[in-house]
């Protein structure tokens, strides 16, 4: 495009002098806006039982019942062996691959093999049960007011920070993104319930007119909100159109449709499970994660899995859930392993890609009279990322509750981490502070390299 | 003794006229005719920023402006049949409506309350369709004015100078905006939305540029309806 490099100046400027208004503890807001780094933000929605990876208990102690053959279904679960509870039934024996120093349950499924690269969070205290709530303290590291969010979820931040001259800077899959405070108009995160779906909104019919023209209406239009943006006394929804329709002319020119249909999608990336019962279908957000990476068109890619909600006997199947969304994830990082980074010949996209993984919060470690496991204000969450410190377990939960121990030290004595902590650390590990972001939250120093 | 003190008291009081108090009038002044505002001008821009409609306004205002069909008829229709029909061109509202804004809470996606990227290729992709097929139905053949749903001006679509372009744009922009070309804010509208026109007309019959099924003049009319139908006032208020 032949606008290009003005483009380039003019979001420099605009979002420089944004940054360097609202911010000033950025020192060079210019720097912050380049960036090599992919940010994957997967969200297990419904609230998920840590005892079957993150913080395994096969023993029945204090009010713990345990994942056992009596509540679980075993079957097809690979890592699950056999350890008598003693009452006829049988949990499961712990999973430790040589050389990882955490320790895993059986549902972790191939992601155990990866121990070097994971950083596991266990014991982060949720202070709530309600999934809308836990969702969005998990993403944004504030509770709900009012039924809003007073902060912007973690893509949103991170999008608003070191992606806003990514020709997409945040694109939410069902993600729970949320937008609040001061933040650049090109930040806001393009919300879709499917990848399938983007396809076609940009198709065009080559049928009726030349792109050319198309292109001649939309350059218009930019003028247009250009010249309405500088006579308006509040120029924000103005001049946010005016990149928007900057980033169509990009999406076009890009041909980005075949990364977001899903048939081109799972032809080019055949390796992930798209059968599967459980996840198969929600593989191919990863893919796109995969495509938009090496494309270099995305910084953040929020998604989700689910399936989690497992209230009643349909807990039999809350293991292999998990298994197939750690089997997915596990390909993922193979995948970035041996894909290189598409500005860096030198490097893998695993070495500059940083993925979070969590849920709403965690199961009752009781079984209920379903049969099944209800909301438990525990979580855990797991990072892969070249910025923490890997093959490493913080945080923990008492033997006999499954409740949050205090084992992060604050700035006002020992507590138990929580979302706001760990978000906070995320930011923080790529030079960003996070105070305006994350109000409630702490640096958990021991986390990063 | 007391009550004749009174009744002396009383016959002093009303037996004085009271003096008429000035009547102080605040004049009007000028803003230029104050101290140290000499060169401000008064600033009577809106003090609130524009908002983005919500999503269903835009469906109703689509429906409305071309043709008043229900979803499902335009639907049909936009896809077309026989020799027009053209998956390419739409498809169904279904797969629009999560990118145009609107809630989804089966998928738990709240309402968008702000443009963004996608948004706008919804936009467009939505917008070069309606106009594409109004301009098939209102421009060929010798269809009357009052059979025209969105092109309703005299003639064809034919323009020989500026000044019968501005007349035709006139009508159309009044039919998306609401008010007459001539008050709009930005500089030079019609001119700009005439280069479009002559732009389009010429994008269309260059020699590379293959076989489309729009004329060159249906094609400048719908890149000028593309233009309304995307515009920020469209989808600001």
């Amino acid at each position: 495009m032949s606008s290009s490099p003005s483009r380039r100046t003019f979001l420099k400027l605009l979002s420089g002098s944004i940054l360097a208004s609202v911010a000033p503890m950025r020192a060079v807001a210019d720097t912050l806006l380049s960036s090599d780094e992919f940010f994957v933000f997967i969200h297990a929605s419904g609230g998920w039982d840590v005892m079957l990876f993150a913080d395994p208990r096969n023993e029945a102690k204090g009010i713990i019942m345990p994942p056992s053959t009596a509540n679980t279904t075993t079957t097809g679960i690979r890592r699950w062996v056999n350890s008598p509870l003693g009452d006829g039934s049988s949990s499961f024996s712990m999973v430790q691959p040589s050389g990882s120093k955490i320790v895993f349950g059986p549902a972790i499924g191939n992601l155990a093999d990866h121990y070097d690269r994971i950083t596991l969070v266990n014991g982060l205290a949720m202070n709530t049960v309600s999934h809308p709530d836990g969702t969005a303290f998990s993403s944004t590291g504030r509770h709900l007011a009012g039924g809003r969010s007073p902060a912007s979820s973690i893509d949103t931040v991170i999008a608003n920070e070191l992606g806003v001259e990514q020709l997409l800077p945040s694109i939410s899959v069902a993600f729970p993104s949320y937008v609040a405070g001061n933040i650049n108009a090109r930040a806001m995160p393009l919300k879709v319930d499917a990848i399938g779906s983007v396809g076609k909104v940009l198709t065009r019919t080559p049928n009726q007119e030349p792109s050319a023209t198309r292109d001649a209406v939309t350059v218009l239009l930019t003028d247009e909100a250009r010249e309405l943006a500088k006579q308006a006394y509040y120029a924000d929804a103005y001049e946010g159109l005016a990149l928007q329709y900057e980033a169509l002319r990009g999406m076009l020119d890009g041909n980005l449709k075949d990364a977001f249909t899903d048939a081109s999608l799972r032809t080019k990336y055949p390796m992930f499970n798209y059968k599967g019962t459980f996840q198969g279908p929600r593989c191919v957000n990863l893919a796109f994660a995969l495509e938009a990476m090496t494309r270099n068109i995305a910084r953040c890619i929020g998604l989700s899995f689910a399936g989690f909600d497992t209230h009643a006997s349909n807990y039999d199947d809350h293991a292999a859930t998990q298994q197939e969304m750690f089997d997915a994830l596990a390909q993922l990082i193979v995948q970035l392993e041996s894909t290189k980074h598409p500005t860096k010949n030198s490097s893998t996209l695993a070495d500059h890609t940083h993925i979070l993984v969590f849920s709403d919060f965690c199961r009752t470690p009781q079984i209920n009279l379903r049969s099944g496991r209800d909301h438990y204000p525990n979580n855990s969450a797991i990072v892969l990322s070249p910025k923490f410190r890997s093959n490493v377990c913080f945080g923990s939960t008492d033997p006999e509750q499954l409740l949050p121990s205090a084992t992060f030290k604050a700035a006002l004595g020992m507590r138990a981490p929580a979302p706001p902590d760990l978000l906070a650390t995320f930011i923080a590990a790529f030079g960003v502070d996070p105070t305006p972001y994350m109000r409630d939250g702490e640096v958990i120093k021991e986390l990063l390299t | 003794m007391r009550f004749e003190a009174s009744v002396l008291l009383l016959m002093l009081a009303c037996s004085k006229t009271p003096e008429p108090t000035p009547v102080v009038r605040a004049t009007s002044t000028p803003v230029n005719a104050i101290p140290g505002h000499e060169s401000l001008r008064e600033d009577t821009t809106h003090k609130e920023g524009p908002r983005l409609m919500v999503a269903e306004t835009y469906m109703r205002s689509y429906l409305a402006i071309f043709g008043g069909l229900s979803p499902l008829d335009s639907q049909a229709a936009l896809v077309g049949a026989g020799a027009t029909r053209d998956n390419n061109l739409f498809d169904r509202w279904a797969d629009y409506l999560a990118a145009l804004g609107m809630p989804d809470y089966k998928s738990d996606i709240d309402r968008s309350a702000q443009t963004n990227a996608l948004m706008v290729a919804a936009f467009e992709r939505t917008g070069i369709a309606l106009c594409d097929r109004a301009v098939e139905n209102d421009l060929r053949g010798s269809r009357p004015v009052d059979q025209r749903i969105v092109f309703a001006f005299e003639g064809g679509p034919e323009v020989a100078s500026d000044t019968a372009f501005a007349t035709r744009f006139d009508i159309v922009h009044r039919t998306f905006l609401g008010y007459p070309a001539e008050l709009a804010p930005t500089t030079n509208r019609t001119s700009k939305f005439y280069n479009l026109y002559k732009q389009a007309k010429a994008n269309q019959t260059a020699p590379d540029a293959g076989r489309f099924r729009l004329t060159a003049d249906e094609a400048a009319w719908a890149a000028v309806c593309y233009a309304l139908i995307r515009h920020p006032e469209f989808h600001f208020y």
